[in-house]
């Protein structure tokens, strides 16, 4: 499994992506150099915490940036085609048919005035230049898809509960046939048991469409459920990358080994409690170096000066001095 | 006699709210129906234990937390605390000793301070309010405490800050030292870290951990999320549609479930690396009905994979299962 | 240490209070509404000192009806009073009566509201339909049904407060026909605001009832409060004028509305004395609009998200 996606195609490449929100007059670097690659059928988490920079990455990917936002430096390519994801005008081809979203607030998402079938209808007639009555056929076979009963189409969205409202989300952002789905916590408002259907729910429309799937969530546990790759953020950087099964089995950055402990675990017995001590940073005052030296339990001297290059290790990447000191000590000695 | 051991302890507790029919309905005299948010839950707390109470939203956890604050009135049953019945006081000044003993801390705490209110009068409320302090040098002092006790150091810095000038993790310590201040000998943490970052998670149930630990606080846990439950209470009761369905000690209903839903949630739940016991049961299919048409019989007996006649026809009572461990379940015996 | 504490609390009101006003000052609406208004506010605090004591027909100054000349700089009236001399003094009544009325208003308008949405049930229905039935009373019926009462309890030549009887019905009258409109603002703002948690939380942390809408509804209301308050004092300037146009007046203090009454009665329009309408009329105009800029402003400020006044 680790390696399945290595060989394909990259089908989006995010290459040095910075992202500078105006405040102001001063801006605020949002997302700081991101890079990676998302290969056809990959299912790639976002991992982060409030500010992390999780949500304007996924956003400037998908062209959906808000207005005083700035895509500063970087570029992404689609298939090897640069994507024009600062311009409104001319990104509108390529968003929902290429990539889509699936966002958390899904009774803020939906027209509470329309029928379900309606808005399902609405962007394949306008995307794909179906008639009403194909694009309405359309619409009742995305709703089987999702697990939704065609009939139930008729309903208004306040007469769903939270997962089916949910899974009419889904069945909107496939209808244009996109390659790549950016789920914004897709489950955070979910109660477990709902929760478990949807991920299954993406899970098996992932392998039966060949979909590539971002995850944004803040919640590791359901990366491991549903995920292949996970890139943990922190203050606008990635701090690490790696498949699943390497971060949870072997985390290397101080911050991931945190998180992993600070969720309870029935499954090792261990009961015990260990604080990640501090608050997350904000934009308008990111500690210089690494930003994570400030609660980080193992920092040196040289994590509050410099920032930390994301350098590949083992099968995935990681920003921290400590690895890269390590790493070459282990040079040296070969 | 008064049973000392327990603090609280709920008998049969029931709130009901009428659904209340339109005109025509009230002409024609037809019967209006009822949400029958809790309904009939027993439930005991001791000196000094943490209960968690899980369940998923529509489960009436809230309103259980709520009853037991004096938020909401039950219709039915009993509210002991100490072992005297409150279930009907009501009003500010009558409640004043029952609301010194039992206090709550909320989920949203950006929507539990008043925005308007500086830290040190949203934390010297209570103080006020109880009629805990003689003078303003011992407010002052009750409110340091209450601070530090929760976490924020130096209290002298947070005095003047207003709620928006806090982070998440800060003003969920603020609403933990309202709570603290009063000394109480409950407390009801309604989802008290659901809103907050993972990282932060950690450090304020740290600070609810150390009340227990240090002011042998009682503290009802109310969580959907099972593995919470099980880091940090003594004791978990699972709720479904506003009756309990398994109560036993953390470890029990965490490793040896014996009832389908506990099971279900368990299944459901996402986690690291633990996918020993995955597989047993079918994945739950549809979601919580509504309070307002509780089944017949069991009430999870739509959803359960293992129902069978007398499930859909009888509710089961709470069978004990093993020692201080209960399934409401036919088949747990 | 406990002195150290006292002064904090205040400080971290007063930086709040300050970023307000810095947001508010920078408004242009605000600005312009505060320039107008402070320019009223000195002449209607001081008008003896700028045009002398209030002209009668007896110590008149001039000509009747002379146009705006050096020395009457907005004319005179018919019997040859100085205009710029009554619209000051108008200025002085107009402003009080609005003001009061207003008072008024906003306390009896808070009160019910603030009951009203905080206890709901039957109290909130009967405050209601109190609350509507002052809502439909025109303020001109109401004026005649109160004038004869007054008269009778304080006779004819008393006053109160300094206010002869007819200025006093029109501070009464504005006052019962305005507070309507706040109590239901009031009330719609207080019933979202007692869903909130902290209302909840101060229930479970011992406060009454009481306390908690002094304490936590009130101060939440502000903003509503003074942004529509503005707005009252803009209509209770536009209701005084129009009932002292029609004749409610008292001549013997004489404020904007009483002016334009006269001015009507003494054939203004017809002979082409357009200072004598216009100066009273135009100070009217320019309170009210000032006042409703300045509403505006505090709504604006004290929501950015601009909710639409009802």
């Amino acid at each position: 499994m680790t390696n399945s996606f290595q060989n394909k195609a990259p089908l989006l490449e995010v290459d040095r992506l910075s992202v500078d929100y105006g405040l102001k007059g001063n801006s605020l670097r949002a997302i700081d150099g991101v890079s990676f690659v998302l290969r056809a059928g990959e299912a790639v988490a976002l991992v982060g915490e409030s500010g992390s920079g999780k949500t304007t990455t996924a956003m400037a990917i998908a062209g959906l940036l808000s207005p005083n936002a700035r895509v500063s430096e970087g570029v992404v390519r689609y298939r090897g085609e640069r994507l024009p994801i600062d311009d409104d005008a001319a990104m509108r081809p390529h968003r929902w048919s290429e990539t889509s979203v699936v966002f958390q607030g899904a009774m803020n998402a939906l027209n509470p005035v329309h029928r379900i079938v309606k808005q399902i209808a609405e962007p394949c007639m306008l995307k794909l230049g179906m008639s009403r009555a194909e694009a309405t056929a359309r619409a009742k076979e995305l709703l089987e898809l999702v697990g939704i009963p065609a009939d139930r189409g008729a309903a208004y969205p306040h007469e769903l509960s939270g997962g089916m409202r949910q899974r009419v989300m889904i069945a909107m952002a496939l209808a244009c046939r996109p390659s790549i789905i950016i789920g914004d916590e897709p489950t955070t408002a979910l109660d477990v048991i709902t929760q478990a259907q949807i991920l299954k729910l993406l899970g098996e429309l992932r392998s039966q469409l060949n979909l590539a799937l971002i995850l944004i969530t803040h919640d590791l546990s359901v990366v491991a459920e549903c995920c292949d790759r996970v890139m943990i953020m922190y203050s606008g950087r990635i701090v690490e990358d790696g498949t699943v099964a390497e971060i949870f089995a072997d985390p290397k950055h101080p911050y991931t080994k945190l998180l992993i402990d600070s969720i309870p675990n029935p499954a090792n017995g261990k009961k015990m409690i260990r604080p990640i001590p501090g608050d997350p940073p904000n934009l308008v005052n990111r500690p210089s170096g690494c930003a994570f030296h400030p609660r980080c339990p193992s920092a040196m001297a040289v994590c509050t000066t410099e920032v930390p290059s994301l350098d590949k290790f083992g099968q995935g990447r990681v920003a921290c001095h400590l690895h890269q000191s390590l790493q070459n000590k282990v040079t040296v000695h070969a | 006699m008064r049973d000392t051991a327990d603090i609280l302890r709920l008998e049969n507790l029931q709130v009901h709210f009428p659904i209340q029919g339109g005109l025509f309905d009230r002409v024609l005299g037809r019967p209006s129906g009822a949400v029958r948010a809790v309904d009939g839950i027993d439930l005991t707390i001791g000196r000094g234990e943490i209960v968690a109470l899980v369940g998923e939203s529509g489960s009436g956890k809230t309103t259980v937390g709520r009853v037991i604050t004096k938020l909401a009135q039950p219709t039915g049953g009993n509210l002991l605390f100490d072992g005297r019945d409150m279930s009907s006081e009501r009003g500010a000044s009558p409640l004043r000793p029952y609301r010194r003993r039992v206090q709550m801390i909320f989920q949203d705490a950006y929507q539990a301070l008043n925005p308007r209110h500086t830290v040190f009068d949203i934390v010297a409320e209570p103080l006020r309010s109880l009629r805990l302090v003689e003078n303003d040098a011992q407010l002052t002092e009750r409110v340091s405490e209450a601070l530090t006790g929760a976490g924020l150091n130096p209290p002298g810095d947070f005095f003047a800050r207003f709620p928006h000038e806090l982070s998440g993790g800060q003003r969920q310590r603020v609403v933990i030292a309202g709570a603290l201040a009063v000394k109480p000998e409950l407390i009801v943490a309604d989802e008290p870290v659901s809103m907050l970052d993972v990282s932060i998670r950690a450090q304020i149930l740290q600070v609810l951990v150390d009340l227990r630990d240090k002011h042998n606080m009682a503290l009802l846990f109310i969580t959907h999320d099972l593995p919470l439950a099980w880091l940090i209470a003594d004791r978990i009761a699972v709720l479904y549609l506003g009756k309990l369905v398994e109560i036993g000690s953390a470890d029990d209903i965490t490793y040896n479930p014996r009832h389908p839903y506990t099971v279900a949630l368990l299944n459901a739940t996402p986690q690291i690396g633990g996918d020993a016991d995955r597989g047993k049961l079918p994945a739950l299919q549809g979601e919580v009905p509504s309070a307002a048409r509780v089944p017949k019989g069991c009430r999870f007996h739509p959803r359960c994979p293992l129902a069978f006649d007398r499930c859909r026809q009888e509710e089961p009572p709470a069978n004990e299962v093993g020692p201080r461990h209960m399934s409401a379940c036919w088949l747990a015996k | 240490m406990t002195e150290n504490i006292v002064q904090y609390s205040p400080r971290g009101r007063a930086r709040a209070i300050k970023g307000f006003l810095r947001q508010f000052l920078s408004h242009g609406g605000a600005q312009v509404g505060l320039v107008c208004l402070v320019f009223f506010l000195i002449v209607a605090t001081m008008p003896n000192m700028l045009v002398g004591p209030l002209q009668t027909a007896i110590n008149a100054t001039g000509d009747f009806l002379v146009p705006p000349s050096g020395q009457h700089l907005l004319g005179t009236d018919e019997v040859g009073r100085d205009v710029l001399n009554l619209v000051v003094h108008g200025a002085r009544i107009s402003l009080t009566i609005a003001l009061l009325a207003t008072v008024i208003s906003l306390v009896v308008g808070t009160t019910v509201g603030m009951t009203s949405g905080y206890f709901g049930g039957w109290v909130d229905t009967w405050l209601m339909r109190i609350t509507d039935f002052f809502f439909v009373m025109p303020s001109f019926v109401l004026a005649l049904v109160i004038t004869p009462v007054v008269l009778e309890v304080m006779g004819r030549g008393g006053d109160i407060l300094g206010f002869r009887p007819s200025l006093f019905v029109i501070i009464v009258v504005i006052g019962m026909t305005s507070w309507s409109f706040v109590a239901r603002i009031v009330r719609s703002q207080t019933l979202s605001l007692k869903e909130r948690t902290f209302i909840d939380r101060a229930r479970v942390v011992g406060s009454s009832n009481f306390g908690i809408m002094v304490r936590h509804i009130l101060p939440n209301l502000v903003p509503q409060i003074a942004a529509n308050g503005a707005l009252v004092v803009a209509g209770a300037i536009y209701i005084e004028t129009s009932l002292s146009f029609l004749g409610l007046g008292d001549p013997l203090q004489p404020s904007w509305g009483t002016l334009l009454s006269l001015a009507q009665r003494a054939g203004a329009a017809s002979a082409g004395a357009w200072w004598y309408l216009g100066a009273p009329g135009v100070c009217a105009l320019t309170v009210s609009l000032s006042f409703v800029l300045i509403g505006n402003a505090l709504d604006d400020t004290f929501n950015p998200r601009r909710r639409a006044i009802p």
